[in-house]
């Protein structure tokens, strides 16, 4: 063999390499036309091979000729590979192609039970002026649920109230949060500012918006100077956080044993702006909460000197501020628990 | 309490439209509850004269009637099957076209071959009075063609009179409020009697027994009467009002209830036993005929009013069917006693018979009333049935008590309102209620509080205070506070302006809610629903968790609603299987719920109250979608749900222990205790998590079957949490993990050769992963294979391969030895 014949013969192993690679249609196709060409076995190490038979003077410039073949094959198997490879990837995204119109994987909601929270949001709201959250019992005594509220037994006014006894005697299921009054002020010194939220019960037929258990937050506040004045400061900024800022708001004159004087707190009706509707019998007004300067004979039974401590006192129904809040009708949904209610919380 | 307007401007001018008055009335605390127009409902009925009454040829009870309506309206022709009506009566005609309360028309028809032009109307069809046996016979000063409505047409007030305002449960008493609020006068109704014949003091005597049971007791007596209707104008106002018209005699007590609050009871003078009226307690073993027609068996607390022959009547509640006042009376005694209030109280709830005139003889009654009403009634029972009244009364406690002096402070009345009152403005506000105020004086004491000394005053301060002279009738007037409350409501509660707290603030302190809304917060953030059930639960709710109806840690309701909410729960699991069973209903079956609530015992003769979480997962949990298959509830969810809701409060569940003992609502081998480390390292029990038993699902009608609960205590979890968070730093240092297979035998559980685990690895190991659990061959049978995922990891150092095999050797041994496991490789 002679250099031109080598070097021609070089030349087509080019030629011939640069179209299989091109040819090869899959990185498979490309390795082996690789191990073809360049493998230890390949084509090129077979025609180099021969090199030995040729004068050795024109050995370097076969060598040199060989490396330019060797790189031009390489650079092709390179580009090619990357052409196939972006083919490939480009083919498995479309094979990945999903109709993304299709739902999410379902996670459940979950839902916070809308009186719950409203609690919550009456302790925050007061929790702005200083109020902090205690708890009282359930089961509570006559004695804290009434008499050291200032209602004796056989006291005309128990009728406000249709209580549930129980088989313990002296102890009944509390008919308000009011006997948590009783509890801060024996454990807590002035200044006071206390909230109770609390479940309660009432000998009450169940209607839509009447049911034997119910929840309450009770309110009180107590120091040397707390006057009627702050207990309306209070209660507007109470009812503005509610049901909006600048709603108007009415006080008038209530009545319970345990405070005096007695509050009915009314705000505008949220249904129909004071225009009178149904909902608020036409007066135009909604009396959301019950209130009042602490009674001193409460004061006293708290261990406090009424002479030197004055403050107020409020209770409102939970029920009644989440059925205006979330325009419910019925206190009922609220025990019902029907998830088609609760889902919207 | 029913007001008709046209009743109370008897006693007071009212010059507002009802609207109006029912707010003036509601801003001073008589709350108006609703207005009812009382005619408005009359379309088309006039008042007609009767020119003639015949009978109808071809009918024995009907009557064809001429009626004129106007001078100028034709003569009508009407057929009516009453038989009370005459010529020349004026009476109400439902004219062609007319509409009946309750919507019923009134059209022109034929009776009996002879058309009929409209309707004569009963005072019961047009609901004036209750009487719907006649044609209601009008005064013949009727005006013929008058609308009714314009003549009989009232406006009712419904007035919310609070309990302690007895006073005002009165058309006196809310004249009296109106004045307050208007600045008009009360006008008391003139009360004169002319008596004859023999004196009442010579046929009738009045004995009491116990002064405090009966402080003052006023008799009359009225002779020679004829029972019969009271007039209609007073039958108008009593229906109007809400009671019935029975008698001239009858209503006439009535109506001096319902004018000055008084109740007074009237009896067949024949009735009472030698004219001896004798006020006592009840005997063992008597009993007495009410005027329900009840025979009633009398406890021994009850006060009577009696004659010597035995029990006449219920004082203050209700009177006796012997000694009823009947169309053949003739004579009466008229009773108008003041009771003591909680006497009438407790009579009236033990017989259940609580009526307008136990509810104001509970409230406290005005000495001085006794006379009056006692004068009122006999003069309203000679007006109406014709009747003599003897001359005096008899009367046990003729003295009657002056106006009581109450000193007040104006200053402490504007600290307790916060508004600026002047002295002046305040005398005049009480002068509106009828209320004098004079100076005080050194050494008069200002009432804060009963069962309270009062403050005395001093030369200085007596200067400053004032005596508010409390009229007879306002019995809720004692303390200082109470003036303070009659001054802001005569001067209008909105008028005492609103402000923000000036005064210190309390010291800080934790909200106990807090653990509880993070609680609520994580499960619904993990999607649950919070849900919020009865605390009062029935019997076979109890029954069916095993806890017997008569159980006694269970406390109950003496006077339930219904026996299905007659008892504390003793646990959330029913609440949480009802809203199951609902939902279900609505083809709701895939729910994850949870409560937060009380749980309720009796021990040791005191109510206990327990904090509890209850969860619930039914049916599918994973939310079956076309991308995801579903994955039904099992014991594995809610350990989950616990474990990671411990772990996100920063508490660890320490142990889940197979249930030593099962409840029968719990399935026998899907129940595990859940135990949270406590104070000193011991395991405190914090709930226990389980499949309900497959009978218990089917007890409560639930058809899921798939079903896991946990029952959490909140105080343990409360406890368990850490009372300040510290940062853990952790190892920069690499960790390495090792695989052990476990092979251990049927008697050990996987808890126990996890304790073993960590307490062998202690502390290296960081992390410890269940992640294959194999049973089958080659093992044996009952033989288990547990591969748990070891991590282990020193604070300072990476381990070396002879200190991991050191470590991991010891695990293995520990297991060996302990539990006899091997390690399967
Ligand atoms: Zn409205």
């Amino acid at each position: 063999m002679d250099l031109e014949t080598i070097s021609a013969r070089l030349s087509a192993l080019q030629e011939a390499g640069l179209a299989a690679i091109a040819g090869a249609t899959d990185p498979e196709g490309l390795e082996t036309v690789q191990v073809a060409y360049l493998g230890r076995k390949g084509e090129l190490k077979t025609l180099l091979g021969g090199i030995g038979a040729l004068p050795a003077e024109d050995r370097p410039h076969v060598g040199a000729i060989g490396n330019r073949v060797r790189e031009a094959l390489e650079a092709a198997l390179d580009a090619r590979r990357l052409e196939l490879d972006a083919a490939a990837l480009d083919a498995r995204l479309a094979r990945e192609a999903v109709d993304v119109t299709l739902p999410g994987r379902p996670f459940r909601r979950g839902s916070l039970h809308p009186l719950i929270e409203t609690n919550r949001e009456i302790a925050r709201v007061f929790g702005q002026f200083g109020f902090v959250v205690y708890e009282g019992p359930e089961v509570e005594t006559d004695v804290r649920n009434f008499q050291a509220l200032n209602i004796p037994p056989d006291h005309p006014a128990r009728d406000l109230w249709d209580t549930l006894y129980t088989d313990m005697p002296g102890y009944l299921l509390r008919t308000h949060t009011s006997p948590g009054q009783i509890h801060v002020m024996q454990q807590a010194a002035p200044p006071i500012r206390a909230l109770l939220p609390g479940r309660c019960f009432r000998y009450e037929a169940v209607d839509a918006s009447h049911g034997f258990e119910f929840f309450q937050v009770e309110g009180l506040m107590v120091d040397e100077g707390t006057t009627m004045a702050d207990l309306r400061g209070l209660l507007d900024a109470f009812a503005h956080a509610m049901f909006g800022g600048g709603r108007p708001t009415r006080f008038r004159p209530g009545y319970y044993p345990f405070t005096e004087p007695s509050v009915a707190f009314d705000v505008q009706c949220v249904i129909c702006d004071g225009a009178g509707c149904p909902s608020c019998k036409r007066t135009g007004w909604m009396t959301i909460l019950g209130a009042g300067m602490v009674h001193p004979v409460v004061l006293r039974n708290g261990g406090l000197d009424p002479e030197r401590y004055q403050g107020f006192a409020f209770g409102m129904g939970t029920d009644r501020i989440a059925i205006l809040r979330y325009g419910i009708d019925d206190i009922r949904m609220f025990i019902e628990n029907d998830l088609r209610f609760l889902e919207q919380f | 309490m029913r007001v008709p307007l046209s009743w109370l401007r008897e006693y007071v001018d009212v010059d507002l439209p009802p609207e109006a008055l029912a707010d003036r009335l509601t801003l001073l605390g008589m709350e108006v509850q609703g207005i009812e127009r009382r005619g408005a409902d009359w379309q088309r009925i006039v008042v007609g004269e009767l020119l003639s009454v015949e009978p109808h040829p071809g009918s024995d009870h009907l009557l064809v009637t001429t009626v004129r309506t106007g001078p100028s309206e034709p003569l009508l022709t009407i057929l009516t099957g009453a038989s009370n009506v005459a010529a020349g009566q004026r009476v109400p005609v439902a004219v062609p076209g007319a509409v009946l309360p309750g919507g019923r028309r009134i059209e022109v028809t034929r009776m009996v071959g002879r058309e009929s032009q409209g309707m004569l109307c009963s005072g019961d069809e047009l609901g004036l009075t209750t009487d719907a046996d006649g044609i209601l016979i009008l005064p013949s000063e009727a005006p013929v063609g008058a609308a009714m409505a314009d003549v009989y047409g009232d406006v009712v007030l419904d007035v919310d009179v609070k309990p302690n305002r007895g006073d005002a449960l009165s058309l006196l008493g809310l004249a009296r409020e109106v004045a307050a609020a208007t600045g008009a006068r009360v006008r008391w109704p003139e009360i004169v009697l002319s008596e004859s014949g023999e004196l009442a003091a010579d046929r009738l005597t009045v004995e009491v027994a116990d002064e405090r049971l009966c402080p003052r007791f006023v008799a009359r007596r009225v002779d020679g009467l004829a029972i019969g209707p009271s007039p209609l104008l007073v039958q108008a106002r009593l229906t109007a009002a809400g009671m019935r018209p029975v008698s001239n005699v009858v209503d006439a007590s009535n109506y001096v209830m319902l004018e000055l609050g008084k109740p007074i009871h009237t009896f067949d003078a024949a009735a009472i036993e030698g004219g001896r009226i004798i006020v006592r307690l009840a005997r063992p073993g008597e009993r007495l005929e009410t005027l329900d027609h009840v025979e009633r068996e009398l406890s021994p607390d009850t006060l009577l009013i009696a004659d010597p022959r035995g029990p006449l009547g219920l004082a203050g509640v209700m009177g006796g069917a012997a000694s009823e006042v009947s169309d053949g009376t003739t004579a009466i005694v008229i009773e108008s006693a003041v009771f003591d209030p909680v006497s009438i109280r407790r009579t009236a709830h033990r017989y259940a018979l609580r009526s307008e005139a136990s509810l104001r003889f509970e409230k406290g009654q005005e000495t001085r009333l006794a006379r009056i009403g006692a004068d009122r009634v006999a003069q309203l029972v000679a007006a109406w049935s014709g009747g003599r009244v003897a001359p005096g009364r008899i009367d046990t406690a003729p003295e009657e008590p002056a106006p009581t002096r109450l000193p007040f402070r104006p200053s402490r009345v504007v600290r307790l309102l916060g508004a600026p009152i002047e002295t002046g403005e305040m005398r005049a506000l009480l002068a509106r209620v009828e209320i004098e105020t004079t100076t005080a004086r050194q050494g008069d004491e200002v009432p804060i509080a009963a069962g309270m000394p009062g403050i005395v005053l001093d030369a200085a301060s007596a200067g400053e205070a004032l005596v508010a002279v409390i009229p007879t009738h306002r019995r809720d007037l004692e303390i200082e506070a109470d003036v303070a409350e009659e001054i802001a409501r005569v001067r209008g509660y909105d008028r005492i302006p609103g402000r923000l707290p000036e005064t210190p603030m309390p010291v800080y302190r934790p909200d106990p809610r807090r653990a509880v809304d993070a609680i609520r917060d994580t499960l619904a953030g993990r999607g649950l629903d919070e849900v919020v059930t009865h605390a009062l639960i029935g019997p076979a709710d109890h029954e069916r968790l095993g806890i017997p109806t008569e159980d006694p840690a269970t406390i109950r309701v003496t006077n339930p609603l219904s026996v299905d909410h007659s008892q504390l729960r003793r646990s959330l699991l029913p609440g949480l299987t009802r809203v199951l069973v609902e939902n279900e209903r609505q083809r709701r079956e895939d729910l994850a719920l949870f409560e937060v609530g009380h749980v309720h015992e009796r021990a040791g003769g005191e109510p206990r109250e327990h904090s509890m979480l209850g969860v619930l997962l039914a049916g599918d949990q994973a939310g079956a979608a076309w991308n995801q298959p579903p994955r039904p509830a099992d014991l594995w969810d809610v350990r989950g749900l616990v474990d990671s809701l411990c772990a996100r409060l920063g508490i660890e569940v320490r142990h889940a222990v197979r249930a030593p003992s099962i409840a029968p609502y719990e399935h026998p081998g899907r129940t595990a205790v859940l135990q949270i480390g406590g104070p000193e390292g011991r395991a405190v029990e914090l709930g226990r998590a389980f499949e309900p038993h497959p009978r218990y699902l089917e007890s409560i009608g639930a058809r899921a079957t798939h079903v896991a609960v946990a029952l959490l205590s909140l105080e343990a979890l409360q406890e368990a949490l850490r009372p300040s968070h510290r940062y853990v730093p952790f190892p920069r240092v690499p960790a390495v993990e090792r695989d052990l297979a476990i092979v251990i035998g049927e008697r050990q559980s996987a808890g126990e050769v996890e304790r073993v685990v960590r307490e062998a690895a202690a502390p290296l190991l960081r992390g410890l992963r269940l992640f294959d659990l194999y049973d089958g061959a080659p093992l044996a049978p009952g033989e288990r294979s547990l591969a748990f995922r070891l991590t282990l990891q020193a604070a300072d150092r990476t381990m070396t391969d002879d200190e991991i095999d050191a470590a991991v050797g010891k695990v293995v041994d520990a297991l060996a030895g302990r539990l006899g496991a091997r390690i399967r490789s």
